[in-house]
This record gives structure tokens, sequence and C-alpha cells, in this order.
């Protein structure tokens, strides 16, 4: 099944025609003549501005919009009571689109403005007073748990948001019976997605039912669906409409809602299009990073190193409002577990309110910040063990064939040569003394089919134009990955056409198919395969009618068709045959990918995706011991996400996320001081810059999935899973002795190698 | 609020504005002028996506108060491609893969651009710098590294 | 509100004193103009030919206040008689900033870390300030802060034109570290510059200033007076680091860094920029 590996610049490209083709728009883009959401205007837009709670905690006693109001310019100013809208949410409906009677974080919507220019908005913002009654608050999951602690939500009593607990065999008596236990307790921040193009829309109101939204959205068909319900309007007289979009990594599946609805009823009480836009600041104060963790994580294994059991109890931190944070909770709690035969599992989550800017998700949901304690703590009972790191991993890797402790069925999967190949790549077997080296692996799911086990995987249209170029509509979602690109290189595979050939259309509800959009690794599996299964459609409907136009067999020959007779008939003219023929149709295919409905049952057992990625990655990084500064010399990175599409966005996406996945372990993360945000600026949440950045080689184990489209498997998310662990095991490693909290700042590295606290 | 006119050259033409000159060139370029291309993601010079030349050296167009481009040539995105030519460096760009959501390609170009000028044949050290004030969240700045070392190669032939 | 581009230093200064049309600030990169409040009138000093030179005159190294990060960074003449302020200007910020803000901003603006301040602070420098045309005075670094954030420098009513810097003769050096979480547009968690002169191989003077510890770059007169007379061993990089970690005072902050572990970094740093100074000086026979 394995093919072979795919070293970055040599060798394959990817698909037939992949050299030199990646991205419809990348001449747009590297013009400055492409259209982000921050460049949009409409004639006689407004500015829309919100007014935020200073209070962590607070009641509204009144707010006052009458001054705000008579300010010459200002076409309207909302309050939550005015609204009456409905409580919403994602998982669950626990948010207002304005502050009603309460406010929970410093931030929390209260009041919001559309006026002819953004100054006049804000100087209206100024003329607003609110009344608040400050409450006590509370910022630390653990205290928010304390019987007394105060409450956030009325309808989640002990301020907890969502639990879950698991138990798969019988991980009680596996402790007991294990030659070794190894336990710890690992931490992590809060993240934030990052993108460096902040969000904005414009809202189009029409009076009595109806919305445009112009936004670039990772789902906009499911971002529809909730603007419907929370305004009350049809679904089917909401249109949401995608620029090009700078940046989503998860942070823009939902992007901000809350934006959205205030844009709507602004543009609603305006009567005219309202645009609104989150400064850098509000992007980390407001904006939604994922759930902070606190992972208590113990381990039973047999003297040869066999896996016996694994125990948890997670508490992540949901912050004031939900958003996705349970489904993220979820991802997290579980599905390391499904990387390593573990026979017994049990795990406790708890999703805490608290008085902090709410979560929402970020590229690979969690499973990341789960890796760290998972992998750190098999290091540790390698060094119990006296076994080295890898051997270990390698002796409990899953396989292909395998259903996990989950019930994730593995179809194709190079876990161990991946791992393998990772460990030769960095030298593994002639480390260097005076330098740390550490690796990790990573499973991730590519192609949810549990998401909706009703709606479990995607369409396309295919249609040929009478240019004879053929057009791929489809409800999926580019944002930089190079979906568009995988799309038309699919379809050309398919049609036997070169990739330059394929329109792609997509990024308009009305339209496109519905698609649940760009999460969970389903672009290039279940969207690819939609797309290949379009094409195939369309190209059997294209030979039908060549054949009726020829009056003759046909077969193909590049993307035309050859008579028995030996006349070469072309698309376009067959596209102009099928036009004229049915009075303007043009021949259209359908491609509708249903994956097998899931055996996923009440206790989340059960294969929930068509594909699964794996990776293994291994560095080798050098600690100051007098300062204590962490430098990454160098990163390996070894993915099997299938056959690869295109080598050069594969490789894009492997160095992004591990850039990422650097900075998650390096010197990202949220700080705060009682509740505020204290880095709510680029250069205090610190994502990597150039120079902050090893090399990075890469490399693909290319197997070959019997679901994935050609035998592709997802790449997106799974790209920064394992990076932080392997850089915490190398520092583990320089240092001798464990690391269990990120970011891993020369200040905590210090205080490792000296042994000095902290007194304030 | 009072207007000043504000003279410069922009991408090789003589322009004169009326605007607020202790506003952003930023805002001049984008919202009077209409010039797109170059973006804004931070508004505090620490992103880089604002990133044009004043007279042949990499700036942050967000840090600039408009009056301070009084006399000056500007040269921003729009002018590397005129005529619908990409410039060498944008070729170097799109074959290296260097663009993912692109957001921050602009400002890059632009920093990859004065680098040029001023080194036409820069080491991975002198481009890591040239570009460490343009921050890009897509790419690990690795094809970008490696697009800016082709364009210095397409440049010197 | 009007921007004006100062063409002559006696212009600027004829500029700021006419009050008739509303309040006046000199400014010169004007970097940071977007956090400040803003007057009537600025007045922008960044093209003034004299205030944008690096001389060597009279025994003193004459830098222009507009002078930029990066012009500083690229000056021969700066790497040689004053490396500390070469070095400070070559690792603040970023390309963007470094090539717009000038050292006198950098100054006037009172960051209590400011990479460049740091170095002319060490070097000990002197700045010459003009408060109306041909009237100039000269004032010592270490008066050129009123508190955080906050200048003796009045930009409403004076133009700080340049530095002056006993330039680095035989057995002298200087030099200027930074450490920061990020390779770059990063303030710095702690930062430090020296300038020693040696005799027969001692020390012989000795300046040393960290930050951030306290509103100004500070300097540590006991750190410098105990190493008065040491020669170059390991043994006296040890002896300085500890005793500026005694010696400094600092804040800690929740966005970079705790009291201790700043006590501590800025006591490396402190051994580490007095070793590379000294290496200099030596080198500079």
């Amino acid at each position: 099944m394995i093919r072979r590996n795919i070293k970055a610049g040599e060798g394959k490209e990817g698909f037939p025609g992949a050299r030199g083709f990646y991205d419809p728009e990348v001449w747009a883009k590297v013009t400055g003549r492409a259209r982000y959401g921050i460049d949009l205007a409409l004639p006689g837009m407004l500015q829309g501005k919100i007014l935020r709670s200073p209070h962590p905690h607070a009641l509204i006693r009144n707010v006052d919009l009458s001054r705000a109001r008579s300010l010459p310019g200002v076409r309207a100013v909302l309050s939550g009571t005015g609204l009456g809208a409905k409580p919403y949410g994602i998982v669950f409906d626990d948010e207002n689109p304005l502050a009603l009677d309460r406010v929970r974080y410093i931030g929390d919507e209260v009041a919001a403005v559309a006026a002819v220019d953004e100054q006049t908005a804000l100087e209206a913002l100024q003329m607003i007073s609110v009344e608040y009654e400050p409450l006590s608050a509370v910022f630390d999951p653990e205290e928010a748990l304390l019987k007394g602690a105060v409450t956030l939500h009325d309808d989640f009593p002990g301020n907890i948001a969502w639990e879950n607990r698991i138990n798969r065999g019988e991980a009680e008596a596996a402790f007991k019976d294990a030659d070794l236990v190894v336990e710890d307790t690992y931490a992590l921040p809060s993240f934030h997605p990052g993108y460096i193009e902040p969000i904005s829309c414009i809202a189009e109101s029409e009076k009595f039912d109806g919305l445009t939204l112009h936004t670039a959205l990772q789902s906009p068909h499911i971002v529809r669906e909730i603007l419907a319900g929370v305004l009350g309007l049809s679904i089917s007289r909401v249109r949401v409409i995608s620029p090009v979009m700078g940046g989503g990594f998860g942070g823009r599946v939902y992007g901000n809602l809350k934006l959205y609805l205030l844009a709507a009823f602004l543009s609603r009480a305006a009567g005219a299009p309202v645009k609104m836009q989150l400064t850098r600041e509000e992007e980390f104060t407001v904006g939604r990073p994922m759930v902070a963790a606190m992972i208590k994580m113990k381990m039973a294994l047999k003297e040869d190193g066999t896996f016996l059991a694994r125990q948890a109890d997670i508490i992540t931190d949901n912050g004031a409002y939900s958003a996705q944070a349970p489904w993220v909770s979820k991802t997290l709690s579980e599905r390391n577990d499904s990387l390593y035969h573990i026979p017994s599992i049990s795990t406790r989550v708890r999703l805490v309110y608290t008085n902090k800017v709410p979560t929402g998700q970020y590229r690979a949901y969690g499973n990341q910040l789960a890796n760290f304690a998972c992998e750190s703590l098999i290091d540790r009972a390698a060094g119990k063990l006296g076994m080295d790191p890898l051997r270990l991993r390698l002796k409990n890797c899953i396989g292909p064939g395998d259903t996990s402790v989950h019930g994730l069925q593995i179809k194709s999967c190079a876990l161990s040569r991946c791992l393998q190949d990772a460990a030769d790549a960095i030298g593994w077997t002639e480390r260097k003394k005076g330098r740390g080296y550490g690796i990790s692996a990573a499973i991730h799911a590519g192609g949810s089919i549990v998401f909706n086990p009703d709606f479990r995987g995607a369409s396309a249209r295919a249609r040929l134009e009478l240019d004879g170029r053929v057009t791929i509509v489809t409800g999926e979602q580019d944002y930089g990955q190079g979906a568009h690109g995988a799309f038309a290189l699919i379809a050309a595979r398919a049609l036997s056409r070169v990739p330059g050939e394929i329109n792609i259309v997509s990024r308009d509800t009305i339209l496109t198919p519905f698609s649940i959009g760009a999460l969970g690794m389903r672009q290039t599996t279940i969207g690819g395969r939609a797309v290949q299964l379009a094409a195939e459609d369309l190209l059997a409907r294209i030979r039908d009618c060549a054949a009726e136009l020829a009056g003759e067999e046909v077969v193909p020959e590049g993307g035309a068709f050859r008579t028995s007779s030996g006349r070469l008939i072309e698309p376009v003219g067959i596209a102009a045959f099928y036009c004229a023929k049915t009075s303007g149709l043009a021949l259209t295919g359908e491609g509708r990918y249903v994956p097998e409905k899931s055996d996923y049952d009440q206790s989340g057992y059960g294969n929930i995706a068509v594909t699964y990625s794996f990776a293994a990655h291994a560095c080798e990084v050098e600690i100051d011991r007098e300062t204590g500064a962490l430098t990454v010399h160098r990163f390996v990175a070894v993915h099997d996400s299938g056959r690869i599409v295109n080598l050069l966005t594969a490789r894009g996406q492997v160095y992004g996320g591990v850039a990422q996945g650097l900075g998650m372990a390096c010197s990202e993360g949220y700080i705060f001081e009682e509740g505020r945000v204290a880095n709510p600026t680029f250069s205090g949440y610190r994502i990597p810059t150039a120079l902050d950045l090893p090399s990075i080689e890469t490399l693909f184990i290319q197997t070959d999935d019997p679901e994935g489209p050609y035998g592709a498997k997802g790449l997106g998310e799974i790209v920064q899973v394992p990076t932080p662990a392997a850089v915490a095991n190398a520092v583990a490693n320089a240092l001798g002795e464990p690391v269990n909290e990120l970011p891993l700042t020369a200040e905590k590295i210090s205080r490792l190698l000296h042994g000095w606290e902290c007194a304030d | 609020m009072d207007k000043q006119v504000v003279s410069f050259n922009l991408n090789g033409e003589a322009v004169r504005v009326r605007c607020d000159p202790f506003s952003s060139l930023l805002s001049l370029l984008r919202d009077r002028l209409g010039l797109l291309g170059t973006k804004a993601g931070c508004g505090r010079g620490e992103c880089g996506a604002c990133t044009v030349l004043l007279d042949g050296l990499a700036v942050n167009a967000c840090l600039v108060p408009a009056g301070k481009a009084e006399g000056l040539n500007v040269e921003t995105i729009e002018n590397l491609s005129r005529g619908g030519s990409l410039h060498p460096i944008q070729e170097a760009f799109v074959e290296k893969g260097a663009v993912q959501c692109g957001f921050c390609t602009p400002g890059m170009v632009m920093s990859a651009h004065a680098l040029l000028k001023s080194d036409p044949a820069p080491g991975r050290e002198e481009i890591r710098k040239a570009i460490s004030g343009n921050l890009c969240r897509c790419s690990g700045y690795v094809q970008i590294e490696e697009a800016i070392a082709a364009a210095a190669d397409k440049l010197k032939d | 509100m009007k921007y004006i581009i100062a063409k002559s230093l006696d212009g600027a200064l004829a500029a700021l004193q006419d009050t008739g049309t509303g309040r006046a600030r000199v400014v010169a990169g004007a970097t940071d103009l977007f956090l400040q409040e803003q007057p009537d009138r600025l007045i922008d000093i960044s093209r003034l030919p004299e205030l944008q030179e690096v001389t060597l005159e009279k025994g003193l190294l004459r830098v222009g206040a507009a002078v930029t990060h990066n012009a500083a960074s690229a000056s021969g003449l700066i790497w040689e008689k004053a490396a500390a302020l070469a070095e400070a200007s070559t690792l603040l910020g970023s390309p963007q900033i470094r090539n717009i803000g000038t050292l006198g901003g950098n100054v006037a603006n009172a960051a209590p870390a400011a990479d460049a301040a740091v170095a002319l602070a060490a070097l000990g420098a002197e700045a010459v300030l003009f408060d109306s045309p041909g009237r100039f005075y000269v004032k010592p670094f270490a008066g050129l802060y009123a508190g955080y954030n906050c200048s003796r420098v009045d930009s409403c009513r004076e133009i700080l034109a340049w530095f002056l810097i006993r330039p680095a003769g035989p057995g002298q050096g200087s030099a200027f570290l930074r450490f920061t979480a990020r390779g770059a547009l990063s303030l710095p968690l702690a930062n430090a510059a020296a300038r020693v002169t040696l005799e027969k191989g001692r020390l012989k003077e000795v300046s040393l200033v960290v930050a951030p510890a306290g509103p100004a770059p500070s300097r540590l007169k006991k750190t410098e007076a105990l190493l008065l007379g040491s020669n170059l061993s390991g043994k006296t990089w040890s002896m300085a680091e500890e005793s500026a970690s005694a010696e400094v005072a600092v804040r800690g902050s929740a966005l970079r860094c705790s009291v201790e572990y700043r006590r501590r970094l800025i006591g490396i740093l402190a051994g580490r920029v007095l070793s590379l100074a000294a290496q200099r000086a030596q080198r500079n026979r």
C-alpha cells in the first residue's frame, strides 16, 4: 500500500498538472488585487461599532441611548433590550447578540451604533451611558468549580458548561496490574488562530425578510442557518457571500457571529448596508480563541512497554460563552487515545465557565493540546522504563486495519513509518551532546461523518461551459490552504484536462450546494471526493452527448473524444451542440459523496471520519543554560496524508502548521490579569516571525486511502498537532527533567534549570 | 477637521490630495486613493501587512502620518505589476508556493522589493531579517524565503 | 491641524514658537504618533540635513537626532566609535520601524527600555537641545527623563538636535545586548549596554546601563565601582553578573516576566555585555 516517500523539492509534484499550479486566485493575491473583507464597500454604507463591557461581571441597571441617538450622522443605536432577539449559540444557546441584564466578561457587547463614518460611530459610543452593578467574578476554572463560586449562567449550576465521561475496557484493573504508572498535570493557555486579516463584514438587511452578508467564512452555509434563526428570517432569504479570506485556521468556521448579527440588526434599523470590523485588539479580546486546558493524566504500562490504560481528568476553560468549546473539549479528550493500542481508557472532561473571553476553535480542535500531555507522558514512561521513547511508541502504534479503542476504523496508516523516518531524519541514533531531541506522533480525523450523522458527505456540480472549460461548483471553502487548487487538480484528473481549464465557483450560498465547510480536514477528503464524482459524472454525460453529436461511438482522448471513424470532437463543439439542443442549458454532472453511516453510539464509540491522517514530528533544540532561552535548530515533519494532491501546497501546509505549533510551544498564549487580556496585540501575543523558525524538513509517506479522492487524505489540521509535544520532549530531554506547561518561555525553562521560585 | 494638501509621487505619478495630514498614509492610500492592495492588519506597526516603500525604504504605512509623505516617493504593490505582467518577485512568489491566504503577500513582496533594491544577492539570513517585520500566519515563511532567493536570481539575469 | 516639514533648524524653531496657530509639537519618525494626543501642528524635523549627520569633530562623535535606526546601524563611523549604539539600532523593532524611527525619537519618547537610549546612556552621551534659533544647551543623558514614558525634552518647546559621544579610543570599547521573547517585533525583556576603558589589561573606566529598571535607562554605579581595576577574566564577569543582579531595581509584569527572572536576566546580560565591550576594547589599540 505504501507507495514511496516524496521529499520536498524532488520527485513527483503531486497529481498530474500540479507542477506550477496551485491556486486559481494566486495572481490576484500577489498583485494586491484580491478583495478581502476589509477591502469591501457598498454605496451608502454605514460604519458600525460596538460598546463593550469594562467589567468582567456586572448587572446592567440601565442603558441610556438617547444622547447617542441625537448625534448628527448616527443612523441606528441598539441595546439588548430593544432587539427582541432569542438567545443563540452553536452547541447551546447561552449568548445574546447584545447583553440583556448582565455582562460576563470584559468586552461583552452592550450596545451597537451605526453612523455615517467610523469617527461618528465612535463618538456616539462615548455618549451611551450604562449603569453597571459590578458582581464578583471568577477567572480560574478550578475556582469556578468550587462550591460557592459565583455562577455565570443560571442554566448551568456549578459553572459546568459541558461534561463528559468515557470509559472503555477496564482502566481501574489495568492500573492495579500495571508494572509502571506515570502521571502528571499539564497546563496550556488559550491560543488564538492569529489570522492576519481581522474579521469584518457588511450586512445588507432587507426591510421585511432578507439579508445579504458579505464576510469570509469557512462554513457559510451553516452560519446562514444560525443567522436566519436568530434574526427570524427565512433561510433562503439569507445569502452569505465570502470575499477572499485572510486566513482562517478554524477561527472563521463561524467567524464572529455576534459581529454579523449586530451588523444585520443595525442594517435593518438604519435601512442601509452596515460594515463592521474588529480591531486587532478586539480580535484578541472578544475574538474566539481556543479553550485553555488543565490535563491531569495517568498512564499504566507493562514492563516491556505495552500500553495498558490511560486515565485523564481534564478541565477546559470555556470563558463566558460557549460557541464550539464543547466539541473542542470532546476532540481534545478523545482523539489521542486512538493513536496507539491502549485497551483501557477512563476520561473525565469538564468545560467550565469563567469571566473571560469566550472561546471558539482553532485548527485541530484541541487535539494538539492533549497531544502535548499524552506524548509528554509517554516520554516520561520511557524514561522510567529505561526505554528509547521512539521504540516505546513503535511498540504501541496503531496500524492499517485496526479499530481503535474508541471505534475508529483505520484503513490506511503509516504511523510507524512516520515515526521511524522522523527519527532517521533528525539523526535519532547519533544525537549530539549539548542538544535536546524530541519526537511526537499524531492522529487526526479527516472528513468527519459525525459532525451531523445524517449529513455526512458533500456534493458538487460540474458544468461544461461554452468555451469548453469546466466549472466546478462547490460549497466547500478555500481560505488559503489550497482547496480550490486541489479541486481543480482532482477535476482535471477525472476529465483528463489541465487544471488551468477548470473554473471553481464557491463562496456564495445561493450558487453553491449546501456544505458543512472547511473544518475537520474534510475539504480534500470529502469535498474533493464529491468533485471527483461530479467530474466523472460530467465526463460520462459529455461522452454520451459526443456520441449523439457524432452519430457514432466515441472514446475519450485527452479531454476530447475520438469517433470510431477517427474524427476528434472537442468539448467546445459538444457544449455548443448541447446548448442549442436544449435552448440554453449546459451539460452538468453531479457528484454526491455519501459516506457510509457510522456505527457511532451514545457513548461516543464508533467510526467518526472517512479517513485518518498520521504524522510524526521530531526536533533538535538547544538551551542557553544561563538565561533559559530555547532555540529550535532543526525540525522534521513526516506525514501520512495519503496521496499528495499538490506537493507545493502540501509543503506549505506543513511549514505553516509547524510554525503555528512552534508558536504554541515557545512564545504564544493568552495572558490574563483579573480577567483582562494583558496581551491583545501582535507584539504581546507573539506569533513567530521569520527569525524565530528553525529549518523545517518535510517528508510525505504516501499511502493509498480507499476513501479519499485518488487515495488522498486530509492534511490541513494535523500539521500542527505533534509540534508542541515534540518541542516539549526535546526540551525535557535537554533539561533532564519533564516540562508540563506551555509556552516554554525562557523564564519557565530558567526556573526549571535553577529551581528558583517566583514570588509575585 | 482642518485639511491640508499633501503632494507626493505615488507609483511614479505626481498626486496632490487634500487630507487630514495626521491620519495615516495607510488610510490615505486605501480610503482616499482607493489603492486597496496595501493591507491593514493591526494599525500599530506590528504585522507589516501595510508595508510600502517611502523613498525606497520599507515602512509601515499605518505608522506614517500622511503629511510625512510630502515631496517623497511612495511605492505600493500596485506599482509592481503594471501592464498586467508580474514583477519577478511576484513571479517567484507564485512559482514557489509562497502565497496561501495572500493577506500578508503585498507587504511581504514590498519588503522583498526593498531588500533586493539594496542587496541584489542576499543570503538566507538577510532575507529573514528583511521580512522579520512582516507576519505571516499561513506559511512558516519557508516558501517566502525561497521565493525571495529565486527572485534575486531572476533579477540578476 | 497642520503637518509642517521643516526645511531648516531655525525655521523649525520659529514654527515651534509661533503659537498663534495653535499648539505645536516636534516629531521626527512619528511612529508613535498614533499612541499620543495630537496637537494642532506637527513640525517634522526628520529631513533637516544637519540632524541626519554623523560626524567626528573636535574629538567628539556628533550623531544627529534624526538619524534613523537603520542609518545608525549602517554607519561605519558609529560602529567604530560607538559600537553599542550601532548594535542597539540594529536589533530594535523591525526593519520597517528602523527605517523611519530615529535616535532622537527613541530618547524623547522616554520608553523605559528603548534600545538606542540604553546604548546612549552607557556611552555617556550628551544631548544638544535648541529652544530658539542659535540658542542651545547641552544636557547630560541622565537629565532627559522625567518619569515613565515622560521626557524632560519638551517637544512643544525645544528641539533635540544632536547627541555628543566621546568616541572609543585605544583601549576603549562598547557593546549592547538585548533579550527578547521573539526574534523581531518585540520589546526587550531586558537590555544592557556597557562602555569600558582598559589599562594594562584591567578595567579603568566602566559604564554599565540596564533596562527596564525604573523610568529611565538605569546606570549601575555600584557594580561599575566594584569592577574598577579588575582583570578580564570569567571571574570578573561573574562578579559583574552577581552585583548587577543585586543592585538593579526592577519591576515585573504579567506580560513580560517576573521580578526575579528580570533580575537574573539583567545580571546575565550585564556580565555578557561587559565582556563583549572589553573584547572590543582589547582589539581597539
